[in-house]
């Protein structure tokens, strides 16, 4: 694999994880409307919210590889803006992935609080290098923060990738829990009648 | 003897709840390695570089510096000590090897920094290029360029490419791999200009991007109290 394989690789996993938190937003808004919306939505909680803390750990874990590939492997170096946001994603990966294998639910708030870090900081960023904001007029020379290395699909840059990581991870850590299962009868009544496995 | 205690309807709801459906983490494998082959295809799993040089044309060429370098054009403006400072000369060629030499010849000169990654850059050239399509600069003035800090793995690269591509006719001094014709103009930031009068001295120095007035001003500037 080559740099333009795996960048694309990187790219297309952001359009799953934007798909992903798009459809968690969906889900939660349409449910207070619909109560269509609403059922699917259960269902699709039921499916997530047990695996959801494993599956934030293991996004983390992807991004924090890539950024890890791009610096290291594709020579791309991080600019300042970069750092902020590894700073903030780098410490998720152990922080969710023992709490996912000790199923400690309590670290949601942890996780989110950094993820909620780190997303600003990738739209400053992505503003930054689409020149709606500018730091300065001018260039450093040395590594300035509006480069852009890389742009795939049209649209995913580096920090828009960031940002969809932080998404997806602040998404499945708000919907890993377990409260939010109670009152589902329907849940119970398919466990007990067997079409559910335990 | 004590049998093990059936599991209650409860138990069996919490369990369903704490594990999840196996079938989401095969779903997700699967995503994963849909999304590896559709990128690996995608590809074509070469690194062929898009970007096309002319024959025999380099991105950087051996600059000789002659004279006393700059100072580093102070950070957040105050004022330049390199004011009334003979540049340094610098010879060297353009991408396709034609000599260039920024030298005190008497001529009063702009001399125009640029980095083919850098987005202010990439902006300022083709204003610049619009504008000097309509207008002249004063008679007698020269206007130079230097594309430096050059880098194949930075993007928008090569400059030769990018410069003609946006119509660049100035004069370009590609600089060396360590930049020494920047580093002799005290550069700190891009884009960098440097207006040059007739006796060579510097009269002014600015970096980031610039309107075409204030370009022009700095083209009349070059000609002091001539």
């Amino acid at each position: 694999m080559n740099t333009q394989t795996v960048t694309l690789f990187l790219a297309l996993l952001a359009v799953v994880a934007e798909i992903g938190t798009a459809v968690a937003v969906v889900l939660i808004v349409g449910g207070r409307f619909s109560p269509a919306v609403r059922r699917l939505g259960q269902q699709a909680l039921e499916a997530v919210s047990p695996s959801a803390l494993s599956l934030a750990a293991v996004v983390a874990a992807v991004c924090t590889a890539g950024s890890l590939y791009l610096s290291e492997v594709a020579h791309f170096p991080p600019c300042r803006l970069c750092w902020y946001q590894r700073i903030a994603m780098y410490p998720l990966v152990p922080l969710l992935g023992i709490a996912a294998w000790r199923r400690d639910r309590g670290v949601r708030l942890y996780g989110i609080v950094i993820a909620a870090l780190g997303a600003p900081i990738s739209i400053y960023h992505i503003l930054l290098e689409r020149d709606i904001i500018h730091e300065s007029g001018a260039c450093d020379p040395a590594n300035p923060c509006n480069i852009v290395w890389v742009k795939r699909l049209g649209y995913l840059t580096i920090p828009t990738m960031a940002l969809s990581g932080f998404a997806l991870i602040i998404t499945l850590l708000a919907i890993s829990r377990e409260e939010l299962l109670d009152g589902n009868p329907q849940a119970e009544v398919e466990v007990q009648r067997g079409r559910r496995s335990p | 003897m004590a049998t093990p205690k059936p599991k209650s309807k409860s138990s069996a709801v919490a369990a369903a709840r704490k594990k999840g459906p196996p079938w989401l983490w095969i779903g997700v494998a699967g995503v994963v390695v849909i999304l590896a082959v559709a990128a690996l295809v995608s590809s074509g799993g070469s690194d062929k570089k898009k970007n096309s040089t002319a024959a025999g044309a380099e991105q950087t060429r051996p600059v000789t510096v002659t004279g006393t370098a700059l100072p580093e054009l102070p950070q957040g403006g105050g004022t330049d000590p390199a004011v009334g400072q003979v540049i340094p000369e610098a010879r060297g060629a353009s991408f396709d090897g034609t000599p260039v030499d920024i030298r005190n010849d008497g001529r009063p000169k702009l001399i125009l920094f640029v980095a083919h990654w850098c987005p202010h850059c990439q902006r300022e050239v083709p204003l610049l290029t619009s504008y000097l399509e309509s207008h002249k600069l004063p008679s007698g003035v020269d206007l130079y360029t230097v594309a430096t800090a050059t880098n194949s793995t930075r993007p928008n690269y090569p400059p030769s490419a990018w410069l003609a591509d946006k119509g660049w006719k100035a004069p370009t001094l590609a600089d060396s791999d360590d930049a020494k014709a920047a580093t002799a103009f005290g550069l700190n930031a891009f884009p960098y200009f440097v207006a040059v009068d007739g006796s060579g001295k510097v009269v002014a120095r600015t970096t980031g991007e610039i309107t075409t007035d204030d370009f022009a001003d700095l083209a009349t500037k070059t000609l002091g109290n001539r």
